[in-house]
């Protein structure tokens, strides 16, 4: 019996194939601004995480702590918030030394007036700005600690930047997800109109909505699968053709891509269920 | 089996059916006669769901009109079966195909088990061999034969013709009257409408003439208390309805 719903679908499809090609372009373009989005998102939210990775807590010591308290201290951070290094004053000097490079400055600055640090990089669930400057206003009251610093202003902008993309990838894909009912549900109501003479025989005879619209539904989420998959192929061109510019580019994971196919489909099912129990109650007598 | 009680049915300002009461038992063979414009086409109507009586009631089986969800209404029409003067055959399907859609509608039959199905329907009708032509390549007695054949290939306790003889020449026509006395004397009730005298004389059943939306001649309604089949009673799940009350002595 499936096979012959594909069969119907498939009948379907080839008599109207005027229909079946328009929906499956529009769908491609409304998949295609869609997948651009989520490729653009995809990859700016591997650079947020690539930058955001590097982000780190400096926690300056005061000149007096002993390297027990140091060690305990280094400890309780490392526990609390993630790993901890030691960096020793000299270390500290060495490190700007090498930033400068130009001796004379350097013999201008004079002694090392650097503190020792230790360097927290902070664990994946504290990197936001909110949970830094939490944890920074929670180091700062150990007694071994001179000041904290995070760079604040900086770790909000990149969290912005990541919620507006986010934000901007589900407006988008809202819109498309609403342009993708739009053209399926107009594509089959199209199609039913166009079979109405089958459809109402059938109805004389006795099936059901439900076996007269197994193969609307069966050549909707065709169309859409292979909206989608033309999708993904544009998508492919265009990365690309980016990365021959850009370095780091990246395609969406094989995952990501199944998904995208997924909810393409999903979303022709359940256009179609909502415009067959609509065009049906119409046409069937 | 098939029970009107006082039906009037209204299009609009338009008088179709006018209290018109009848009642037509298992196995039975029923003629409507009458001119063009006098409702009975609309009595067919009211026996395969597709309107609902202004007021009265109309009782198929154990189906009554106005209570059925748009589910029951495809189970009862999977109990009849229904020839149209104009044949109603898909064109873009072999005489196969259209004969073998009308078994996997009623889907009590395994795939394996429809091409014997159609083709015993197919050789019934005098059909073998045709197998694979399209309507378009069918003449209009074949053509409507081809449509008696898918009424009939679910063995329908009811048959229902509306003018089956209406676009054929009279040689075909003769065939297609043959073949629904057949249906018949198998043991399926046939519910015939028909314009013409000779059609309803061909046919072994009684007549009944309407005109204008009146029975003006024929059995009256049910005796009062009588009502048959389950004019009260509940529907019943689907498998008990859609056994279809197979005759005995039909095939498959």
């Amino acid at each position: 019996m499936h096979v012959f719903f594909v069969k119907e679908a498939w009948r379907s499809f080839r008599q109207h194939r005027g229909l079946g090609m328009t929906a499956i372009f529009s769908l491609t373009a409304a998949l295609t601004l869609s997948g651009l989005f989520v490729l653009l998102s995809h990859n700016a939210d591997n650079a947020l995480k690539w930058v955001g990775d590097r982000r780190e807590m400096v926690v300056y010591l005061k000149d007096d702590t002993t390297d027990s308290r140091r060690a305990a201290l280094i400890e309780s951070l490392t526990r609390l918030y993630g790993t901890t290094t030691y960096v020793s004053r000299e270390q500290a000097w060495k490190e700007f030394s090498e930033q400068i490079g130009d001796p004379v400055l350097l013999e201008a600055v004079g002694s090392n007036p650097l503190p020792a640090s230790l360097r927290v990089r902070l664990r994946p669930e504290l990197l936001n700005a909110a949970s830094m400057e939490e944890a920074a206003r929670q180091v700062a009251q150990f007694t071994e600690v001179e000041d904290v610093r995070y760079g604040a202003e900086w770790v909000r902008r990149l969290d912005d930047l990541g919620a507006g993309l986010r934000r901007g990838t589900l407006a988008v894909g809202v819109l498309v997800a609403l342009a993708i009912v739009f053209v399926i549900y107009n594509t089959l109501r199209l199609t039913v109109l166009a079979r109405r003479q089958q459809v109402e025989i059938m109805s004389r005879l006795g099936a059901t909505d439900r076996f007269i619209a197994t193969p609307f539904v069966i050549e909707a989420m065709f169309e859409a699968a292979l909206a989608a998959l033309l999708s993904l192929g544009v998508l492919l061109t265009f990365k690309q053709a980016v990365s021959a510019q850009v370095t780091g580019v990246v395609f969406l994971p094989a995952l990501g891509s199944l998904a995208f196919l997924g909810v393409a489909v999903a979303l022709a099912w359940l256009a179609s269920l909502i415009a067959l129990s609509r065009v049906l109650r119409a046409v069937g007598p | 089996m098939i029970t009107f009680e006082q039906v009037t049915k209204r299009y609009g300002g338009r008088l179709a059916l006018d209290a018109v009461s009848w009642h037509m038992d298992e196995g039975e063979c029923v003629v409507f006669l009458g001119p063009s414009g006098a409702g009975k086409t609309t009595v067919l109507r009211l026996i395969t769901h597709e309107i609902q009586p202004s007021t009265g009631s109309v009782t198929v089986g154990t189906f009554r009109t106005g209570r059925l969800t748009r589910s029951q209404r495809a189970l009862l029409r999977r109990t009849l079966g229904i020839i149209y003067e104009d044949f109603r055959l898909l064109h873009d399907r072999t005489v196969f195909e259209n004969v073998a859609l009308a078994v996997r509608i009623v889907g009590r039959f395994a795939e394996s088990d429809i091409g014997p199905r159609v083709r015993t329907a197919l050789e019934e009708v005098g059909l073998n061999g045709m197998e694979s032509a399209f309507p378009a390549e069918l003449s209009a007695g074949e053509k409507q034969r081809a449509a008696i054949a898918r009424a009939i290939v679910n063995r329908p306790a009811v048959v229902l013709a509306d003018e089956p003889t209406g676009a054929l020449e009279a040689e075909s026509a003769a065939d297609v009257l043959r073949l629904l006395k057949t249906i018949h004397l198998e043991g399926a009730a046939v519910l015939l409408v028909t314009t013409r005298e000779e059609v309803a004389a061909a046919v072994p059943g009684r007549v009944l003439r309407l005109v204008d939306g009146k029975l003006i001649e024929g059995a009256p309604a049910p005796a009062a208390g009588v009502t048959p089949i389950a004019a009260a009673a509940p529907i019943p799940p689907p498998d008990i309805a859609e056994t279809g009350v197979a005759p005995a002595s039909a095939t498959g």
